[in-house]
């Protein structure tokens, strides 16, 4: 099938909440649900699952198939972190292309809270586990600490720049009813929030929660008329740079150019952009590793712009995982499914006036100081 | 702070790090070199990253370093650190290839800087913490 017909074709969010006792798996069908009523299809026509999860485990792309009662011709399970998913839609859509299957179903969630967050992060790899956690590390926010302080030593970097990130998102928040942190966010109430891991503080963060998103991938023509969202270009990184704990970039740098050659598109031509916002600092990195301003200078850009979904650069137009919450690897889809959702014209409140396209990015797998993947996609409105 | 060895979060040993755990218990920082390429590495693995040999031995390192960058940690992960905070984490550089993450002790987090010089802690104080620890290098 031809790549170029190929794209996004439904979409759909459970509920997201603090803290649950329902199932991993209630969350994953109630997204699910959500996505195939959006994309119009039957549940039969589905003959592709992709799942990324971190409390999945024991169970995998191929026992879920068996919980929902799908027979799929290809399965799939995200093992890149937060950078799993926008991974798993470039996949689903080249086993589309090679014909291993025509509709596929992208899930990514997680039923955890912060409690389940920090037992997670003292266990989540064997590198971490062994020279991490007994240094009490404090989880991903100790070693994001140590890479925002090297940005700020090397370029400069300020929390008041920073803090126009998770400020900004809040103002979109609010027009959000499943965004977990409503409340309006200052840049004061920001700088002198709680200390968690210096230089980090509160609004540097995001709050662990429960929730799952979903997108459907098939033909273009199979979405509802004027629904479909083609997918322009494509590109993940895993494992870079090697070797070194902190660094102050993680791929994009390698494909940026790759992919907005295979768009057609530069940076200045994107309307929104769903960046991976585990932290401020790493949104930052991503504007500038994916071209929005040159290396280093990412400072002075945040200060001349503005970031809610009305500012002069929408980013994470929902609110993002900072002011949503992070439901562990939903939060590597709820960018891409904000993304859709504005694509469509489907945003209420908060839709973006005028929207051809946007870029969507991907960031995580917590090794051993960093995130170890990345991955980016740009989609346009099909018109 | 020293004797009593506490609840930290232990390493899981096994044939990858048993002897970089060992060199700790003795108060030293071991860490891997290269018989085919030369390069040396950390953290412990069963081959070289760089040229996949398994040609490995272990060298010992003078157990001096200077802080690249750090955080100074209120909400640790593990409950047996509660009382430790703030945990100053920082990724250090041990030799010129070579920069890992490690606690530094007995210092405040307004003192520390980019390039303060830190040293392993005493085989005496090593005990109490499961992986190589540091102090500030006052010389």
């Amino acid at each position: 099938m031809d790549a170029t017909q190929i794209g996004i074709i439904g979409y759909g969010q459970s509920v997201y909440v603090k803290r649950t006792e329902r199932s991993l798996f209630s969350f994953l069908a109630e997204a699910s649900r959500h996505a195939l009523a959006s994309a119009g299809l039957r549940k039969d026509e589905i003959d592709g699952l992709a799942v990324s999860s971190f409390e999945l485990p024991p169970d995998n792309a191929v026992t879920l198939a068996e919980q929902f009662g799908l027979s799929v011709s290809w399965a799939y399970l995200g093992t890149a972190g937060g950078a799993g998913p926008v991974a798993s839609v470039i996949n689903a859509a080249r086993a589309i292309t090679a014909g291993h299957a025509e509709i596929v179903l992208c899930l990514a969630g997680d039923n955890y809270d912060v409690a389940g967050h920090y037992r997670l992060m003292d266990n989540f790899n064997r590198a971490l586990k062994n020279y991490g956690s007994p240094h009490g590390f404090g989880g991903a926010n100790g070693l994001f600490g140590i890479i925002q302080r090297k940005h700020m030593e090397t370029y400069g970097t300020e929390r008041t720049q920073l803090g126009r990130i998770s400020v900004g998102q809040r103002a979109s928040a609010m027009l959000n009813d499943n965004a977990l942190l409503r409340a309006p966010l200052t840049l004061e109430e920001y700088l002198n929030a709680r200390v968690i891991a210096d230089p980090l503080r509160l609004y540097d963060c995001v709050l662990p929660c429960a929730g799952a998103e979903a997108v459907v991938v098939g033909p273009l023509d199979r979405a509802p008329a004027g629904k479909a969202v083609r997918i322009l270009a494509g590109y993940e990184r895993h494992n870079h740079p090697p070797g070194e704990p902190a660094p102050l970039r993680g791929g994009w740098e390698l494909f940026r150019d790759f992919l907005y050659r295979d768009a057609g598109f530069g940076p200045e031509d994107m309307d929104f952009v769903q960046a991976y916002d585990d932290y401020p600092i790493m949104v930052a990195i991503q504007l500038e590793d994916l071209g929005f301003c040159p290396k280093g200078e990412v400072g002075p850009f945040l200060a001349r712009h503005s970031f809610a979904w009305n500012g002069s650069l929408p980013l994470n137009t929902g609110g993002g995982q900072l002011s949503c919450g992070q439901a562990g690897a939903g939060g590597g889809m709820i960018g891409l499914v904000e993304g859709v959702r504005q694509l469509r014209g489907e945003a209420g409140v908060r839709q973006l006036a005028k929207v051809r396209r946007g870029l969507v990015s991907g960031y995580g797998m917590v090794g051993y100081g960093h995130g170890l993947s990345t991955s980016t996609i740009i989609l346009e409105k099909v018109s | 702070m020293t004797g009593e060895s506490a609840e930290y979060p232990r390493p899981q040993e096994d044939s990858d790090n048993r002897d970089f755990l060992e060199a700790w218990r003795d108060g030293c920082l071991a860490v891997q070199v290269c018989g085919a390429c030369g390069r040396s590495f950390f953290y412990p693995r069963p081959l070289c990253p760089h040229c996949w040999s398994d040609r490995l031995s272990w060298q010992t390192l003078p157990g001096k370093g200077e802080v690249v960058s750090f955080s100074a940690i209120y909400r640790p992960n593990h409950p047996s650190f509660f009382s430790d905070i703030p945990i100053v984490l920082a990724e250090i550089r041990v030799a010129e290839e070579i920069s890992l993450l490690a606690r530094i002790i007995d210092i405040v987090p307004e003192a520390v800087r980019i390039g303060t010089r830190v040293r392993l802690l005493a085989k005496s104080e090593a005990n109490r913490y499961p992986l190589p620890t540091f102090r500030p290098d006052e010389r």
